[in-house]
C-alpha cells in the first residue's frame, strides 16, 4: 500500500535540501517494506536517489549522486585489473609481506585449471590486464604454462623477486611471451642496506642481477619498491639507479608499506579506504591484493562466474562510497 | 567588456544558488556576461527591477503582472521556460470521491495554497468564479505556508494535499508541477484523482524595463536560447530549473491571471 503522506513528506524535505544533499525520512508504519517500495518508486520517478534504508529510516539524496565509477581513472575501475595469487610460498621472508609469504608458508596454489578458466572469463568480464603474484611465482614448476594461458588472453604482469632466474626456471622465463608480459621485480633501494634489512642478506644483489638478466632477455621490467612512509623522500638517487638499469620512469613504482600481514606498522588499509582491485587466491575472492590473506576483505569463496563476482565488487564499492559521501554531508564540522 | 547584466531571482530553495551559479558560468566569456542577486520575496525583486538595482528579473506570472501594473505596461518579457507556456492548475480529490468537474465542488471545501500563488490560489478562485461558483458555493480553506514566494516552494500545495488526506478539505488546487512531483495518479494509485484540469496559462518569465538597450538584450537572449538539453554541461541546470528549452514569451497566456487579479483586487506589492 503506497503511503501518500510519505510521498508528500519526501517532496517537501528533499525539495528544500540543496542538490546533492541527503535527507533522512523516518518510515513509520506497519509495513516498512511497502514504504521502502514507495520511496524507491518515487526516487526513480523524480530523479532522486535512495541511498539506503536502515533502522526504519530512509536516506534520500536530492538528485543523483555523483557517479562513483566515472570519477575513477579508467585503470582504477574495479574489475579492470584482475590479480591472481598463484601461490603463497616464497624463497624470502620479507618482514613487511602483506601476504605472510615465506619458505614455511603452505603453497596454496591456484592451479593451472583455475587460472585457465579465469583468464578465459576475464576477457568477457571487462578485465584488461592480469597480474600474477605470490608468494614467489617462479617456485611453481608450471609457472610458464600459467603465464602462457594468461598472456594468450590478456596483457599480463608477473610479480617476482627476480632471484630465481637460473636453470630450469630461467628456461621457463625464456618461454614466456615478451610482447604480452611485463615482469614486476621488487627492489627497495639503490644500495643493498635498506633492501637487505627487510628481505634478507644478499637479496639486493640477486634482485639487481635478475633485473639485468630479464632486460637482457628482452622483457619489459617494472620495478616496485615498498618503503616506510617516512622513507618516501629524496628518491632521485633511487630513480637514477633504476635509470641505469634501463627501467623506464613510468615503470618505477614507489609504494608505502601496508600494515598488513607481517608488517608491524604501515598504512592502515581498510575496505573503506581502498579502491578494490579484484584479487583471487586459492581461498576465494578478495577486495584488494594487499589483503589477500585477510578474512576481513574476503568477498566470496567462489570466483565463478567471474563477471558476477566483479559486478558484486563494483556494487559494494559504489554503495560504500555513496554512503561515505552521505555521511560526510550529515556531519559537517562547521 | 561591458558591465555584466544583473539578473534577480527569488531564493525559494538552496538550489537557486546552484542554478544561478550555473547560469552565470554559462554566460561567462560570452558576449553578454551576467551576475545575479537573490531576493527573499518577489515584492523586493520587483522593487529592485524598478529602481535599477537589477537589469532583469526572473519573475513569476504574478510578479510579471505587478511589474506591468507599475510600469504602465512598458516592461518587456524576454523569455520563458517551455514549461511556462503550458502551466496548468489541477484540482484533485481523494480517489473514489466521485467528484468530476468544477460543479462537483459545490458545497464542498477546497484547499488552496498560499494567497500569492497564481496556480494554487488566485487562478483557482478565478476558475471557480468563471464556473459560477463563488465563495458561498465553495468553502475555501486557505493555507498560506509560503507567502512572498508566489507558491514557488510548493509547500502550501503539499499542505493542501495533506488537508485532503486529513479530511479537512474535499479537494485541493495545485500546480501541474506539484501534480507531476507526486507522480500524478500513477505513483500512488488510490490516493488522489483529478477533479478538473484548467486550461493552460503562462507562468514565469524574464522581465526587463524598456530602458534596457536592445543591443544588451539580444546577445544575452542568444546565449540563453543556446542552452541545450543534450549538452551535459547545460542539462543539470535545465533539469533543476524545470525546463528542456528556453522559448519566447507567450504573453497571451497571462490573460486569465490579469482577469483574476482584477476581480479579486490583488494588491500591487505581493
Amino acid at each position: 500500500m503506497v503511503s501518500p503522506r510519505l510521498v508528500l513528506d519526501l517532496i517537501e524535505r528533499v525539495g528544500s535540501a540543496p542538490h546533492g544533499a541527503t535527507v533522512s525520512v523516518p518510515l513509520t508504519g506497519d509495513d516498512p517494506d511497502s514504504l521502502t517500495e514507495t520511496i524507491t518508486a518515487w526516487c526513480l520517478r523524480s530523479g532522486n536517489e535512495l541511498v539506503e534504508v536502515r533502522d526504519n529510516v530512509a536516506s534520500v539524496r536530492h538528485g543523483r549522486g555523483f557517479d562513483v565509477l566515472a570519477d575513477l581513472a579508467p585503470d582504477q575501475v574495479p574489475g579492470t585489473r584482475l590479480w591472481l595469487y598463484t601461490n603463497f610460498d616464497c624463497n624470502l621472508a620479507c618482514d613487511y609481506c602483506c601476504a605472510r609469504s615465506s619458505p614455511s608458508a603452505p603453497r596454496r596454489a591456484l592451479g593451472l585449471d583455475v587460472v585457465r578458466k579465469l583468464a578465459a572469463e576475464a576477457v568477457g568480464a571487462g578485465v584488461t590486464e592480469l597480474l600474477l603474484t605470490g608468494g614467489e611465482p617462479f617456485l611453481l614448476p608450471d609457472i610458464d604454462e600459467l603465464v602462457a594461458v594468461c598472456t594468450d588472453a590478456l596483457p599480463t604482469t608477473l610479480l617476482t623477486n627476480g632471484m630465481l632466474f637460473a636453470g630450469r626456471r630461467l628456461e621457463r622465463l625464456r618461454r614466456m611471451d615478451r610482447s604480452r608480459l611485463c615482469l614486476q621485480i621488487s627492489l627497495d633501494s639503490p644500495t643493498p642496506d635498506l633492501h637487505d634489512s627487510h628481505r634478507g642478506p644478499g637479496s639486493w644483489a640477486r634482485a639487481v642481477a635478475g633485473i639485468r638478466l630479464a632486460r637482457t632477455e628482452g622483457f619489459r621490467i617494472r620495478v616496485a619498491a615498498t618503503l616506510q612512509v617516512g622513507d618516501i623522500r629524496d628518491l632521485e638517487p633511487f630513480h637514477a639507479f633504476l635509470d641505469s638499469l634501463d627501467v623506464a620512469r613510468d615503470d618505477q613504482v614507489i609504494r608505502p608499506i601496508a600494515h598488513r600481514g607481517f608488517a608491524d606498522d604501515g598504512l592502515e588499509l581498510t575496505l573503506d579506504s581502498l579502491i578494490p582491485e579484484v584479487t583471487i587466491t586459492a581461498e576465494g575472492v578478495y577486495w584488494h591484493p594487499v589483503s589477500a590473506d585477510h578474512v576481513d576483505q574476503l568477498v566470496t569463496v567462489n570466483p565463478f562466474p567471474l563477471d558476477q563476482v566483479i559486478a558484486e565488487v563494483k556494487r559494494r564499492f559504489v554503495e560504500q562510497r555513496s554512503r561515505a559521501t552521505s555521511a560526510a554531508q550529515w556531519f559537517p564540522c562547521a | 567588456m561591458s558591465t555584466p547584466l544583473m539578473v534577480g531571482a527569488v531564493a525559494y530553495t538552496p538550489n537557486v544558488v546552484t542554478i544561478w551559479e550555473g547560469m552565470r558560468e554559462h554566460f561567462r566569456e560570452g558576449p553578454a556576461e551576467m551576475d545575479f542577486v537573490l531576493f527573499s520575496n518577489y515584492g523586493r525583486q520587483v522593487d529592485a527591477l524598478l529602481d535599477g538595482t537589477i537589469d532583469i528579473a526572473w519573475n513569476t506570472n504574478l510578479a510579471w503582472l505587478r511589474t506591468v501594473a507599475q510600469t504602465d505596461g512598458a516592461c518587456q518579457a524576454l523569455a520563458m521556460r517551455d514549461t511556462d507556456t503550458v502551466f496548468r492548475t489541477i484540482f484533485v480529490a481523494r480517489s473514489g470521491s466521485a467528484m468530476h468537474g468544477l460543479e462537483s465542488l459545490r458545497a464542498k471545501t477546497l484547499a488552496l495554497g498560499s494567497k500569492d500563488s497564481a496556480q494554487a490560489a488566485i487562478l483557482p478562485v478565478h476558475f471557480l468564479s468563471e464556473a459560477g461558483l463563488d465563495s458561498d458555493a465553495v468553502k475555501l480553506l486557505r493555507i498560506n505556508s509560503d507567502v512572498g514566494k508566489h507558491g514557488d516552494t510548493g509547500r502550501s500545495e503539499l499542505d493542501a494535499l495533506r488537508a485532503v488526506l486529513d479530511d479537512k478539505a474535499d479537494a485541493a488546487a495545485i500546480g501541474v508541477n506539484t501534480w507531476d512531483a507526486i507522480g500524478r495518479e500513477e505513483l500512488m494509485p488510490g490516493a488522489f484523482e483529478v477533479v478538473w484540469e484548467s486550461p493552460t496559462y503562462s507562468h514565469c518569465n524574464f522581465t526587463a524595463l524598456p530602458t534596457l538597450p536592445p543591443e544588451r538584450v539580444a546577445p544575452w537572449l542568444d546565449q540563453l536560447f543556446a542552452m541545450d538539453w543534450d549538452n551535459p554541461e547545460h542539462r543539470p541546470i535545465l533539469e533543476m530549473e524545470g525546463l528542456k528549452k528556453w522559448v519566447a514569451p507567450k504573453l497571451e497566456g497571462y490573460a486569465s491571471l490579469i482577469e483574476a487579479v482584477k476581480e479579486q483586487g490583488i494588491p500591487p506589492r505581493w
